[in-house]
């Protein structure tokens, strides 16, 4: 039982890598934000 | 595993974990990002030790930097900060852990090292705030015993990190340590020793704070522009639970907060914090439960009842140090590390009469699930942290004016406090001359953020801010004010408007990354920050608790309570 509950577990974490890097990679191909010079930060 | 070699596993991973996240940045040269500013050769001046007027925020953490970097490469010294924040950090959640087996303590030092609350503070640029913070496990053993024999010298070594990264870190090890003192035995001894520790060892920072002709600045702009946000589905309290949620949207590392993964997290926190709850149940577990409330409550102010907040500044200025309350999440970090770790014992400790395969899958799993969770904290936190050089420019305005034997400080332009130099690819950092340049520096402090402006700190800013904003020519003004120097490091193009205002003035220095004008016969300018007198007295007093905490025994009476044998680190 708990050798299946590790199988799942490891393949839910392989999973939600996979959908971490797609949505790294496409936040990273976002249009370029003109952002104020000098400013500290934005909320 | 026993003895040293468990802290030597849990350091080593803290290593590669650092290595990971700082990626690009360990190449030579400087890191700059958001309050982050290491700068080459770094001289201590008035200003290193808050004696310019100015708030010192950056007391003493500049002071350690500068003396570090009389050994040691400037950028070397930056690496060694910041890797050390992931070794502390990963070895101190680790030896809370109580549990004699390794995944345990390894789970609670990875998720400790790794996770929103780490990658948000460390692009924002808070190393000093999180040495506090990589520390705090460490304070919470040392609070929890600051009642026995020698637990105020114990708890003096452990605040160390602490006191270096100055008040913000001082401030979430004063609410995790009173807390645990107040929920132990010897309530009474241990809090008085606790409350006397944090406060001789703040006296460089709090004692030229205090004495600062200007005052304490309080300005409650700040309440909406620094509260809590959320970076999650989850709302801002979410997020804050989530180890998340502060208030700069752009420091929230690629990708974090999607839902699936935002689940996944609030899964692993969860359980965490149920763990903790069913089986933690000694003093100090309660005395951190209660900082982590308290902490997360104190957190949630700006965004929940911000008209609290404003009206408790206005009452007195000092409660200003809550505007940032994400940073009050840090004890409820080490109470989810220590329940992750707790977890794993308890998953481990299942029929160990055999080989327990999946158990040990399981805590693999679990040391792993915050990195996979959390990838792009990894390689910089996906190259925002890059390691360059200062352009050949900046170098030859230093040496014009280390060679300028007339007195005078220095005023920068354009009038703001932040810069995305382009030598740094555009990153956002704090003007770097103010570390930069030998002189005093003025810059105006004022912060903006969106479409709010928190008003200058800097007493010499603010009477300068009339002048520069004026819009009519400079260079006499400044003279009256005591400029030597103005120094334009960005928008250096012959069309700002600037250089049309500095008629009379030398220009000394045209280059694309600095431009530089000299005034002749400055006038004699003081800044009126606090007496010399004050910081010497200051550091005397906390440079001797220390070297007390470390060489001078207990008491005479130490030999008739012998210390606990080395390897029991969990208190």
């Amino acid at each position: 039982m708990r050798i299946a509950i590790a199988a799942v577990v490891g393949v839910v974490l392989a999973a939600l890598a996979s959908v971490f890097v797609v949505q790294v990679s496409n936040a990273s191909q976002s249009d370029p934000v003109i952002k104020p010079l000098y400013n500290y930060g934005s909320r | 595993m026993m003895g040293r070699a468990r802290h030597g596993v849990a350091a080593f991973t803290g290593l590669v974990l650092g290595l990971l996240a700082i990626g690009p940045g360990l190449a030579p040269g400087f890191v700059l990002s958001f309050d982050m500013v290491f700068v080459p050769d770094p001289a201590f001046s008035r200003m290193t030790f808050g004696l310019t007027g100015t708030v010192p925020r950056h007391v003493p953490s500049d002071a350690f930097v500068t003396a570090l970097a009389t050994v040691l490469p400037a950028d070397a010294v930056q690496k060694l900060v910041l890797l050390a924040i992931f070794v502390m950090a990963c070895t101190a959640a680790a030896s809370l852990v109580p549990s004699e087996r390794l995944a345990p303590r390894l789970a609670a030092g990875v998720l400790y090292a790794w996770n929103p609350f780490v990658a948000e503070r460390l692009l924002l640029g808070h190393w000093a705030f999180l040495l506090g913070y990589a520390a705090l496990p460490w304070v919470v053993g040392a609070a929890a015993r600051a009642g026995e024999a020698g637990g105020g010298r114990r708890l003096v070594r452990a605040l160390i990190p602490a006191a270096i990264g100055g008040f913000a870190a001082i401030a979430i090890s004063a609410l995790t340590a009173l807390a645990i003192a107040a929920a132990g035995r010897e309530r009474g001894r241990s809090l008085g020793r606790t409350a006397v520790a944090l406060v001789v060892l703040s006296l460089p920072w709090l004692v030229t704070g205090w004495l600062r002709p200007a005052g304490m600045p309080g300005d409650t702009v700040g309440v909406e522009a620094f509260a809590a946000r959320a970076d999650t589905p989850f709302g801002a309290l979410g997020s804050l639970f989530l180890l998340g949620g502060a208030w700069n949207r752009e420091t929230v590392p690629a990708g974090y907060g999607a839902p699936v993964t935002a689940f996944a997290w609030l899964l692993v926190v969860v359980a965490a914090v149920v763990a903790y709850g069913w089986w933690c149940r000694t003093a100090w577990a309660r005395g951190v439960a209660l900082a982590a409330g308290a902490g997360f409550v104190l957190a949630a102010l700006g965004a929940v009842v911000p008209w609290l907040l404003r009206w408790a500044i206005g009452l007195w200025p000092g409660f200003a140090v809550l505007r940032d309350g994400q940073q009050y999440v840090a004890p409820l970090a080490v109470l989810v590390a220590v329940g992750l770790g707790v977890l794993v014992e308890r998953v481990m400790r299942v029929d160990t009469a055999r080989t327990d395969t999946a158990g040990a899958a399981l805590a693999i799993f679990a040391i792993l699930a915050p990195v996979v969770l959390l990838p792009s904290l990894a390689w910089g936190a996906a190259g925002r942290l890059k390691a360059v050089d200062y352009p050949a420019a900046w170098a030859a305005g230093r040496k014009i004016i280390e060679a300028d034997t007339v007195p005078g400080d220095v005023l920068v332009l354009p009038w703001a406090t932040y810069r995305s130099y382009s030598w740094n690819g555009g990153r956002t950092s704090l003007d770097a001359l103010p570390r930069y340049l030998g002189r005093r520096v003025i810059v105006s402090d004022a912060v903006m953020i969106g479409s709010l402006t928190i008003r200058a700190e800097d007493p010499r800013a603010r009477r300068l801010d009339e002048v520069v904003r004026a819009g009519g020519p400079l260079t006499e003004g400044l003279r009256a004010a005591g400029i030597r120097y103005v120094a334009l490091d960005a928008e250096t193009s012959a069309a700002n408007p600037a250089r049309g205002r500095l008629a009379g003035a030398d220009p000394v220095l045209d280059q694309p990354d600095l431009v530089l004008y000299r005034i002749e016969a400055p006038v004699k300018a003081e800044d009126g920050g606090a007496p010399v007198w004050s910081a010497v007295l200051a550091w005397s007093i906390v440079m001797g608790v220390i070297l007390w905490s470390f060489f001078v025994p207990a008491s005479t009476l130490s030999a008739y309570f012998p210390r606990r044998p080395r390897r029991r680190r969990t208190p």
